[in-house]
């Protein structure tokens, strides 16, 4: 079962017609998520997938994405790919590199500058990401502290996974996470854009996280805890030497 | 009406990508994107589409060309192109296997191969061929032997809203009566497509 509240309403195809609005339908305000446009007073789909309904009036259409395309204020992980004066170019997945300053850190002045090194990890919040302008990320929240963005500790493991598989990890209501640290203590950072960093003890144990997270993209929720520890066991058991 | 196959998700590393074939004729088609794009290709208001045909053997010529014309022309009407500003995809097209059906195994396994990749539009499409016989009987979804012996045959693509016509693409002679024949007997194969 999936952890959500979130009812399933049907599949649908693009233009698939969803709702038609009348004209005097001011009394019930609904939210379109992505996937659905209005034109010509109808509601329709612009992408394949599981039409769902959030709460009492947001609607969206779940799809099974693999790239990434930049939303405003999502988490993401990114790799630093240029630096530029003052900026530095990131990766982000998107079709264009996200921009970061060198003062979007926690305590970074223009005295205390933050350096980053090429290949470095951030993980950070998207600032800006509209369709006609280059997307900005910071690494500091509305009070200027990090609460826990920035770059990234060395020594970890960075993989990708769908976008559907990275959203349904994060969700606080999802176990799956916490019963693979039943098996491995390990720190995790999972970002909108598909990139996930995994950071444990040993690197058969980053291999095993990797491995069971994979798990997902094929197999529902269910199937995947229950066969958790057996994998992760397999893993752990060959890498002992 | 011949077999259809079609399977989603069939490249693990691609955007999207999808399999699909039609009696011996099989397809697979792979999407790349939104991604970055050449400056040149580079539109400031849209989206920039690349279709790439391959065939089976051989480098691609002046015949896959064509294919790769109709098939731009297709999805172009379908795609919601200004949603992505400075941003390209890519389709590549593979052929698998060939049996005479390649414009509207491709267009098919085009559009599978879009859903996945989860590119926005505003409709589906979908492609059926048929073919004129030299006593005027017109076959829909022909075999290879059949359309060597006829005397035109007949693509048609439809959208998944309206039905109504959206690309036609003819070979061969025949008049205006006929076409209109095929045209109907093709709509209703592609509601089942």
């Amino acid at each position: 079962m999936e952890p959500k509240l979130d009812t399933v309403l049907r599949i649908v195809l693009p233009g698939d017609l969803v709702s038609e609005a009348s004209s005097n339908s001011n009394t019930l305000k609904v939210f379109l998520g992505p996937g659905l446009r209005f034109s010509n007073n109808e509601v329709r789909a612009t992408r394949a997938g599981l039409l769902k309904k959030e709460g009492k009036n947001l609607y969206y259409v779940e799809t099974m994405q693999k790239r990434y395309v930049p939303q405003r204020r999502e988490f993401v992980v990114g790799i630093v790919t240029k630096k530029k004066g003052d900026i530095y170019l990131i990766d982000i997945g998107g079709h264009e590199p996200a921009t970061i300053s060198y003062l979007a850190f926690e305590n970074a002045s223009k005295k205390t500058k933050k350096e980053l090194k090429l290949g470095d990890l951030v993980y950070g919040q998207l600032l800006v990401a509209s369709k006609d302008m280059e997307p900005e990320m910071v690494c500091i929240d509305i009070y200027n502290r990090a609460v826990g963005m920035g770059v990234l500790p060395e020594g970890g493991f960075l993989f990708t996974i769908p976008l559907h598989v990275a959203r349904s990890i994060i969700n606080p209501k999802n176990p799956f996470l916490l019963e693979i640290a039943r098996h491995i203590s390990y720190s995790i950072v999972v970002g909108f854009n598909g990139r996930v960093y995994v950071k444990a003890g040993r690197r058969a144990e980053m291999v095993a996280i990797m491995h069971a997270i994979q798990l997902l993209e094929e197999t529902n929720l269910e199937e995947a805890t229950s066969s958790l520890s057996k994998l992760i066991d397999s893993f752990l058991l060959n890498y002992v030497s | 009406m011949a077999q259809h196959k079609g399977e989603l998700n069939f490249l693990s590393r691609s955007d999207g990508s999808a399999l699909y074939s039609i009696d011996d004729t099989v397809i697979l088609a792979s999407v790349h994107g939104p991604s970055d794009v050449k400056v040149s290709n580079r539109k400031h208001d849209g989206l920039h589409l690349d279709v790439c045909f391959s065939p089976r053997t051989g480098s691609s010529n002046i015949g896959e060309k064509t294919i790769e014309a109709i098939i731009t022309h297709t999805i172009k009407q379908c795609l919601l192109a200004h949603l992505h500003p400075r941003a390209g995809v890519t389709l590549t097209i593979q052929e698998m296997q060939s049996g005479g059906l390649d414009l509207s195994v491709s267009i098919n396994a085009s559009c599978l191969a879009l859903l996945d990749a989860g590119i926005q539009m505003s409709t589906t499409f979908a492609a059926v061929t048929c073919c004129l016989t030299s006593d005027d009987v017109c076959i829909v979804e022909p075999s290879e032997i059949e359309l060597k012996e006829s005397k035109a045959v007949l693509t048609y693509v439809f959208d998944g809203t309206k039905m109504d016509v959206i690309t036609t693409h003819q070979e061969g002679a025949f008049d205006c009566k006929q076409l209109l024949k095929c045209l109907a007997k093709c709509k209703t194969v592609a509601k089942d497509v």
